[in-house]
């Protein structure tokens, strides 16, 4: 087995919500994911120069 | 030559292939100005991530499937090639979430859409057989709980998951094949059709289509 | 919005003639590649990947033996999962989920025979040589009537269930009339121990093997997955579908198809895996038809989040096109 900085290989924390379990490691995947998407959707894009159009 | 009453195949489908995709739309040099989000962004990451997981599966195929569980290197590209998953699904579905909101079927895009959700949906089986073909634990159990769900639906009985020559080869060949065919279309389609406008947000849309011009020139 | 106005509307947006601006496709795409392959390095060096070692038969069999041999003899009569399956292993009838009138497990036949008593007790016993004893006894389970079968393997099942493990590679049950079971039992656990039925299980008649199929029925119908699973936070109650062995990020795209399983009527349905793939389906057909399907194919306009994407192309052109 490759060395990892972070050994993951121990039995994971669940997260309990009502019905819901699910494990951290997939908590925080989906989170990130939500965040990611709000990032993508709401921060400044770079590059306001635009071409006329020829038309 | 052929028969002189025959319509040729080579000539129709090129000069068709060549009026969908001219090259100045399949490698274009500007973009409509509206296009100022990084939500656009996310279809790149989710094809880097699919050129990544062929291009680490390719590596761990070279020295065949049990490579990994004995040699350090072989354990890297495993590892290259399992987080060239996650992100492979993670930016996918962030880049399906972006066009839902955007609607971005509008204006004759339905088959991007299409073309988009079932790839989605084929690379799930793809990452299935890649699980039981793991031959560890995980593939075991995988394999021995997943098959429940496919014998109830009679698929089980052409396609057992337990059994690993089978499922490696729909793995490393066959599903493979599937999702690139399919991005290799929705690509193309993108490219063909150019990307969704935005919204028009005045109340009133018009009576009429805007006109199309007799040579079709979007790009200055 | 009538037919024709979402008609016109749509054909609206086929084409772009507003603005462009300059762009490169491919130092984007380099770019992209760098970038993820940056990220996938990364992710690799903080946390590799997991690799839990296989169970076997041989591991199963020396670390609890008592429930090797119940398993076994549950094969023997029958009354496992995989004795009492169906299609596609066996023609047992009871068990096969179906969807209303529909019985798909059911239309492609006994496509992967499986005979649990002789393919995982009976067979494997018979390959061993140089004990006539065992033979003997095979043979007397064999000829005696199905009721007294029945009648040995419940009788030694429940015995089972008091059984003690006398030393690391052998059980001891209390006394009772088993028939010959005793000792096919003892010598198939000791086959087993040794590796033997691991190989024996391998399907085929040729020399090179890739199908674990039966090795792997027979573990799934005792505890040794299950158990291991259950640790890992693997089993269906606990929204196994999504996770991953240890604590590393696994599927988290199959939360929707996991999640049926957790709500009524699913959950306490005997037809519950075909019920979930019948809604998975319908929801799949759904996610790929949203152009089509009136009120989802709305929601975009109306719940606005597009305003904020191209926010800057409406500050510019206030009054759009």
């Amino acid at each position: 087995m490759s060395a990892a900085i972070f050994n993951l290989n121990h039995p994971s924390n669940t997260v309990h919500w009502h019905f819901f379990s699910m494990s951290v490691s997939n908590v925080i995947v989906i989170v990130l994911m939500v965040i990611v998407f709000a990032f993508a959707i709401l921060a400044p894009f770079p590059g306001r120069s635009r071409k006329e159009p020829t038309e | 030559m052929s028969g002189t009453a025959k319509r040729p195949w080579t000539g129709a489908v090129r000069e068709r292939a060549v009026g969908a995709l001219p090259p100045e739309k399949l490698l274009p040099d500007s973009q409509p100005a509206y296009m100022a989000s990084w939500i656009y962004i996310f279809g790149v990451l989710s094809l880097a991530s699919l050129v990544l997981l062929i291009a680490s599966g390719m590596i761990l195929s070279l020295q065949g499937p049990d490579w990994w569980h004995s040699s350090g290197i072989g354990h890297f590209f495993n590892s290259i090639h399992l987080w060239s998953v996650e992100l492979f699904f993670f930016f996918m579905i962030v880049h399906l979430w972006g066009k839902y909101w955007m609607a971005a079927w509008r204006g004759g895009r339905a088959r991007v859409w299409i073309t988009g959700t079932v790839t989605f949906l084929v690379a799930i089986p793809c990452a299935l057989t890649g699980y039981v073909s793991q031959q560890n634990f995980d593939s075991q159990w995988i394999s021995t709980q997943a098959k429940d769900a496919l014998n109830a639906a009679g698929i089980g009985s052409f396609w057992n998951l337990m059994n690993f020559g089978q499922m490696y080869t729909y793995h490393v060949l066959l599903l493979p094949l599937a999702v690139v065919g399919l991005v290799a279309a929705h690509v193309l389609l993108v490219r063909k059709h150019g990307i969704v406008p935005p919204f028009q947000i005045s109340d009133e849309p018009p009576a009429t289509p805007a006109p199309r011009p007799a040579t079709a020139e979007p790009m200055p | 919005m009538s037919r024709e106005t979402r008609r016109n509307e749509d054909e609206s947006y086929r084409e772009w003639k507003g603005a462009y601006r300059p762009y490169d496709i491919l130092k984007e795409a380099t770019i992209a590649l760098g970038v993820v392959l940056a990220l996938v390095v990364l992710l690799t060096i903080l946390f590799s990947s997991p690799d839990l070692p296989p169970s076997t038969i041989k591991s199963w069999s020396r670390t609890n033996p008592v429930d090797f041999v119940t398993t076994a003899a549950t094969e023997l009569d029958g009354s496992s999962i995989t004795g009492g399956y169906g299609p596609p292993y066996n023609n047992v009838t009871a068990n096969t989920q179906h969807l209303g009138p529909l019985y798909p497990a059911r239309w492609f036949g006994v496509s992967q025979p499986i005979n649990s008593a002789q393919d995982f007790v009976i067979a494997p016993l018979r390959s061993i040589t140089g004990q006539p004893a065992l033979q003997n006894a095979i043979s007397v389970y064999q000829a005696a009537k199905t009721k007294t079968q029945a009648a040995w393997t419940s009788a030694y099942e429940a015995a089972l269930a008091k059984a003690t493990i006398k030393s690391s590679d052998s059980i001891s049950v209390t006394p009772g009339s088993y028939g010959p079971l005793p000792t096919m039992m003892t010598a198939l656990l000791t086959f087993a121990q040794s590796g033997g039925l691991d190989g024996a299980l391998l399907t085929g008649k040729q020399f090179y093997q890739d199908n674990p199929t039966k090795a792997l029925m027979f573990m799934a119908d005792g505890g040794v997955l299950t158990n291991h699973a259950q640790q890992q936070h693997l089993l269906g109650s606990q929204w196994g579908m999504m996770n991953e062995t240890g604590s590393y990020p696994g599927q988290v795209w199959l939360w929707l198809y996991t999640f049926w399983y957790q709500v009524k009527p699913f959950s306490t349905s005997t037809n519950v895996d075909i019920l979930v793939l019948a809604m998975m389906g319908v929801l799949s057909l759904a996610l790929i038809l949203i152009p089509f399907i009136p009120g989802l194919r709305d929601l975009p306009r109306k719940i606005p989040i597009y305003k904020l994407i191209w926010r800057e192309h409406y500050r510019a052109h206030p009054a759009d096109e």
